[in-house]
C-alpha cells in the first residue's frame, strides 16, 4: 500500500513531462486490474499496484513511438523494456521507467482452481488483496487464499522482482529467487511419445484467437504474421492441431534468446494452454549455449543475432 | 566401392526425408556425388536454398510437424560461406532448434545439420547414407492428426 | 400445459446422455487442461458435463464450426479438349444431428442472433451449411444458478433462466434436474424410460431457483438509445482511441463470443485437388479489412473496437431490424487479457448521448427483473423473456422477415 502511494507521487510528478503514464487501474472485477493510461492528475487516484497488476505494460511501448511515455514496471515488465531497447524497437529518451519491488502477481487460473469447491471467481462479491492473503467474499462467506498459493508460477521463480533498470524506484528492493527451469521438469519426466501426445491434447483446445501473439511484448511482426491467411500461406485455416502447434513453435523460435519469460502469452490464452513452456525450453537452451538471459541489459545483442567463429559450446555431430 | 552397406535396405519402405541445402557448397557437393556416381539412398528430397543462413527454422518445423520423418540441413563449412557469415548465424539457430525438439516430443535425431563443400562428393554420400540409416532406425515419425476438413487432400497426398 | 416436465437424478444423467448419443452427436461443456489453467470447452463427449462453471467458449461452434469445408475441387484432364483441364466440384458430406446439453441460456440466445444473418435476407438464398446444422441441433440449456460479475444478460433481454431459443430447459433441483420441453423436438428427446415425471413440488423448486439466480445479477442498464448513441460517436476518434488504449487486437472477444459470426474463405490446395474452407475471422484483426490494394480502412485498433461494439448494438439491430447482437454472456470481459469491459464503453457512450443527466444510468437495483430489455428492439422479434418456460419458440422462424 505504501509503495502504491509512493508510486502515485512519482506518477504525478512525471505527468507534466510525458504524453501519458502507463500503469494499472481498476478492472471489471476486484481480482484483476486493467492496463491504465493516465494523463490527468485526477486519474492517478485510481492507480493500482500489487498482485492484481498482471498485465505487462511494456506491450504498449512501440505504439507510442515518437511520444514520451512513462511506464510503471514490475521486474518482468522491465526486462521486456530492456529487450525492446536492446533491439532498438523503442528509443531510450522517449521512455521513463518507474520501478517498484514486485511481490508477485495473482494467477487467475490458480484462484479459480482453489475456489472450485465453492464457485468460480466471477461469483466473488468482494475481493481484497492483503499483504499475505486474498480475501474473497462469496455467497456471504469469506474465503482466505494465501498469496503464496495463488501467485503465478513465473513469480515463484522470479530472479528479478525489482526493475532491472529504472529512472525512478518506489520502496525497498525485494529479494529474488533462483530460476532453475523446474517448470520444464514435469514435461521432461514424460517419454517423448507422451510429450507429443501432451501437445496434441493441449493444442486441440486452441481457438486461434492469437491472444498469445498479441499479448507478447516482443512479437514484432504484428500485422505481417506467419499465421496470416494470405501470403505466404504457411498455415492453413483448418481447425487442426498440426497448424496450431506449428504456429506455437514458430512463435517460440522467433523469441529464442529474446523471450524474457513474462508469461503473458500463457496468461492471455483463454483455453489455458501452457504455451510458455516452449519458450522456456528455448530460454534454457540459449542460456546453456550462450550464457545469455534476455532482457537484463539494454545494451546486449540477442545471441541469435550474432555469432562466434569458433563456437565452443556447440557440439556438432561427428559423422 | 563399399557403400552398399550404408544404403538403406531395399526391402524397407522409403521414408520421407527433406534436405535443405545451400546453393553454393552442399548442393554442389550432392551434385559432385551424383556426377561421381556414388550410390546413395533415395529417401532424401532436396530443397535448394541460397544459403544455410536462409534456413528459417520454420521450414524444418513445418517439415517435421507435417509429414517428414527426418530433416537434414547442410551448408558451406564455417569460414567458407559464400556470404561470409550466413552459416555462422545458421549454426546457432539450428543448434537451438535441435534442443527444442525433445520438448515437443520429437526425437532430436530426426534432425541434423552439417557442412559439405562442393568438392566433397564422398562426404555427401557418407552424410546422406548415415542420416538415412539413422532415420530408418527411428522408423516413421508419429503424425499429428490432420484437420478432418482437409481429409480429402491427404488422401491425394498419399 | 401439454408438454410434460421430467426429472432426472444427477446419478442417472450420464446414462441418459449415453442414450441420446446413439441418435445425436452429443456435445457437453467439459473441463479440459491442467487444473490451474483449466478451461471449460464444448466437446463431443456425452459424459460428466461441467455444469458448475460457465464454459470458457460459447457453443456456437457446434452449428458454426471454427472451420468447415464448403466444397472440394479437382482439376482433371478434359476428355474433350486435349491439354485442357476441367474443374470438378464436390459438396462435402453433411454431418449428422447434434445435441448440446448443458449450455447456459445466453449461448442458446446467441444462435438467434446468427439466424437472420444465415437465413438469407429479403428472399435471398440462405446459407445451407448453417441452416442444415441449425435445424438438426437440439439445445438443452441449464438454467444458471448464479450470475458472474461479468454477466449482463439482463441488459440485453436475457435472464439466467431464459427459455428463448431452447428445446429443453434443465434446472438443477434436489440432486437432479427438472427438464422442461419447449419444442416438439425437445419433447421428443425427453421421451426416455430413464426420466421420471416431474411433480408440482419440483416445478416450485425450479421456480425458486430461477428467482434466486435473478437476484445475483448486477445492476441493470437502460439501453434505450444505444443505436443512436453509437452512431453519434462514429466520427469521435478520440473517444474510441481512449477506450481501445488497452486493446491487444487479438481475437479472444470475437472467438469466444456466441454472436460473432464473421468468417474468412480460403482455398487449401495440394496439386490438382483443393478444399474451400470457411473459417472464423475476427474484426479485431487488421487483416480483416485489409484490401487487395494494401489500403486498410480500419487501420488502428480504435477503429476496430468501434466496429465491434457499434456492430453489436447499432449496425446489426438496424440492419436486421431486430435484437442487439449481444446476449450479455460476458466472455469478452472475463477472458480479455486486458480486461476491457464492453459494458463500461457502452455506459460511457450512452452517458455522452444523454446530455441532461450526464450520469450513466447503471444504478438500477440489482434485484430488478430483466425489465431492462432493450427497448430499441422491434417488439415483433424480441419476445419478452419469461422465467416460466413455454412462452418462447425458437426464434429462427420469427426473426427474419
Amino acid at each position: 500500500m505504501a509503495v502504491q502511494e509512493e508510486l502515485k507521487k512519482i506518477i504525478l510528478g512525471l505527468l507534466p513531462q510525458v504524453d501519458c503514464v502507463i500503469g494499472w487501474g481498476p478492472g471489471p472485477d476486484l481480482l484483476c486490474a486493467s492496463p491504465y493510461f493516465m494523463r490527468r492528475p485526477e486519474e492517478v487516484d485510481n492507480f493500482l499496484a500489487g498482485p492484481m497488476a498482471t498485465q505487462n505494460t511494456a506491450l504498449y511501448l512501440p505504439e507510442y513511438k515518437g511520444k514520451k511515455v512513462a511506464l510503471v514496471v514490475k521486474g518482468c515488465d522491465s526486462r521486456s523494456v530492456a529487450q525492446l531497447l536492446a533491439e532498438k524497437l523503442i528509443a531510450r529518451e522517449e521512455v521513463r521507467i518507474i520501478g517498484f519491488p514486485c511481490a508477485g502477481v495473482a494467477d487467475m487460473g490458480k484462484i479459480a482452481a482453489r475456489l472450485a469447491p465453492h464457485g468460480e471467481p466471477g461469483e466473488a462479491e468482494k475481493a481484497v488483496y492483503g499483504e499475505k492473503e486474498l480475501r474473497i467474499t462469496m455467497a456471504g462467506r469469506e474465503l482466505v487464499l494465501p498469496l503464496a498459493e495463488i501467485k503465478a508460477d513465473k513469480c515463484l521463480r522470479c530472479a528479478h522482482p525489482n526493475a532491472v533498470f529504472s529512472d525512478h524506484f518506489a520502496g525497498e528492493k525485494a529479494a529474488g529467487n533462483d530460476d532453475e527451469f523446474k517448470d520444464l521438469a514435469a514435461l521432461e519426466t514424460m517419454s517423448l511419445e507422451d510429450r507429443f501426445s501432451f501437445w496434441e491434447k493441449e493444442m486441440s483446445r486452441c481457438v486461434r484467437c492469437y491472444a498469445c501473439r498479441n499479448a507478447c511484448p516482443l512479437c514484432v511482426c504484428r500485422d505481417h504474421c506467419v499465421a496470416s491467411s494470405r501470403d505466404p500461406h504457411w498455415l492453413t485455416q483448418a481447425d487442426g492441431v498440426s497448424d496450431k502447434l506449428l504456429f506455437q513453435v514458430t512463435h517460440a523460435l522467433h523469441l529464442a534468446g529474446r523471450c524474457t519469460g513474462c508469461g503473458e502469452c500463457q496468461r492471455a490464452c483463454p483455453a489455458g494452454i501452457p504455451v510458455l513452456l516452449l519458450k522456456r525450453a528455448l530460454s534454457r537452451a540459449v542460456e546453456g549455449l550462450f550464457g545469455h538471459s534476455a532482457g537484463l541489459d539494454p545494451e546486449t545483442r540477442p545471441p541469435l543475432l550474432t555469432f562466434q567463429v569458433e563456437e565452443r559450446t556447440i557440439k556438432e555431430k561427428a559423422w | 566401392m563399399s557403400v552398399s552397406s550404408t544404403v538403406s535396405g531395399a526391402a524397407a519402405p522409403e521414408l520421407r526425408i527433406v534436405g535443405f541445402l545451400c546453393n553454393w557448397c552442399s548442393y554442389g557437393g550432392a551434385d559432385t556425388a551424383g556426377v561421381g556416381r556414388f550410390i546413395q539412398p533415395t529417401d532424401l528430397r532436396i530443397i535448394r536454398l541460397p544459403c544455410s543462413g536462409r534456413t528459417n527454422p520454420l521450414f524444418i518445423a513445418k517439415a517435421l510437424l507435417q509429414g517428414a520423418d527426418g530433416v537434414l540441413v547442410s551448408g558451406c563449412h564455417p569460414r567458407d560461406c559464400h556470404y561470409a557469415e550466413g552459416n555462422f548465424y545458421a549454426r546457432r539457430r539450428l543448434e537451438v532448434f535441435k534442443q527444442l525438439l525433445p520438448v515437443l516430443g520429437v526425437d532430436p535425431r530426426r534432425f541434423e545439420y552439417t557442412w559439405v563443400s562442393a568438392s566433397e562428393g564422398q562426404r555427401w554420400q557418407m552424410v546422406v547414407s548415415k542420416f538415412t540409416e539413422q532415420i530408418h532406425s527411428l522408423g516413421p515419425a508419429r503424425r499429428l492428426p490432420g484437420a478432418p476438413e482437409l481429409e480429402w487432400l491427404r488422401e491425394s497426398a498419399g | 400445459m401439454d408438454m410434460q416436465g421430467k426429472f432426472i437424478p444427477r446419478a442417472q444423467l450420464d446414462d441418459w446422455l449415453a442414450e441420446l448419443a446413439a441418435r445425436f452427436r452429443v456435445w457437453t461443456p467439459r473441463r479440459a487442461g491442467q487444473e490451474d489453467s483449466g478451461a471449460v470447452v464444448y466437446l463431443p463427449e456425452a459424459r460428466q458435463p461441467e455444469l458448475n462453471r460457465k464454459p470458457t467458449e460459447s457453443a456456437k461452434r457446434v452449428i458454426f464450426p471454427r472451420s468447415e469445408p464448403l466444397l472440394r475441387f479437382l482439376r482433371k484432364p478434359d476428355p474433350d479438349q486435349t491439354g485442357q483441364k476441367s474443374l470438378e466440384l464436390q459438396v462435402p458430406d453433411a454431418d449428422g444431428p447434434n445435441l448440446v446439453f448443458g449450455l447456459p441460456p445466453c449461448d442458446a440466445r446467441g444462435f438467434l442472433v446468427l439466424d437472420p444473418v444465415y437465413a438469407g435476407v429479403k428472399g435471398q438464398a440462405g446459407d445451407s451449411y448453417y441452416l442444415r446444422r441449425r435445424s438438426q441441433t437440439v439445445l438443452i440449456a441449464r438454467a444458471c444458478s448464479r450470475a458472474l460479475t461479468t454477466c449482463f444478460c439482463h441488459w440485453v433481454g436475457g435472464s439466467p433462466s431464459s427459455t428463448e431459443g431452447l428445446d429443453v430447459l434443465a434446472t438443477e433441483i434436489q440432486e437432479g434436474f427438472l427438464l422442461q420441453p419447449l419444442t416438439p423436438q425437445g419433447e421428443e428427446v425427453l421421451d426416455s424410460k430413464l426420466l421420471l415425471s416431474a411433480g408440482k413440488e419440483q416445478m416450485e423448486a425450479a421456480q425458486s431457483a430461477w428467482q434466486a439466480a435473478e437476484k445475483t445479477l448486477g445492476p441493470g442498464a437502460d439501453m434505450q438509445g444505444a443505436q443512436e448513441a453509437l452512431r453519434a460517436l462514429f466520427d469521435n476518434a478520440a473517444f474510441w482511441q481512449a477506450e481501445a488504449a488497452s486493446c491487444l487486437s487479438c481475437g479472444v472477444c470475437t472467438h469466444l463470443c456466441p454472436t460473432c459470426y464473421c468468417f474468412n474463405i480460403t482455398d487449401e490446395a495440394v496439386g490438382e485437388k483443393g478444399v474451400r474452407l470457411r473459417s472464423w475471422d475476427a474484426c479485431m484483426f487488421s487483416l480483416y479489412t485489409q484490401e487487395a490494394s494494401g489500403h486498410n480502412p480500419r487501420q488502428d485498433k480504435a477503429a476496430r473496437l468501434k466496429n465491434r461494439i457499434g456492430h453489436k448494438f447499432s449496425y446489426y439491430p438496424e440492419l436486421y431490424q431486430t435484437r442487439n447482437a449481444c446476449v450479455g454472456c460476458g466472455r469478452c470481459i472475463k477472458s480479455c487479457p486486458s480486461r476491457l469491459d464492453i459494458r463500461a464503453v457502452l455506459t460511457k457512450a450512452l452517458a455522452l448521448s444523454r446530455p441532461a443527466a450526464g450520469k450513466p444510468e447503471t444504478t438500477a437495483p440489482a434485484t430488478v427483473r430483466p425489465a431492462a430489455k432493450p427497448k430499441v428492439n422491434k417488439p415483433a422479434t424480441s419476445k419478452p423473456v419469461a422465467a416460466k418456460p413455454g412462452a418462447a419458440k425458437r426464434g429462427k422462424e420469427a426473426s427474419h422477415a
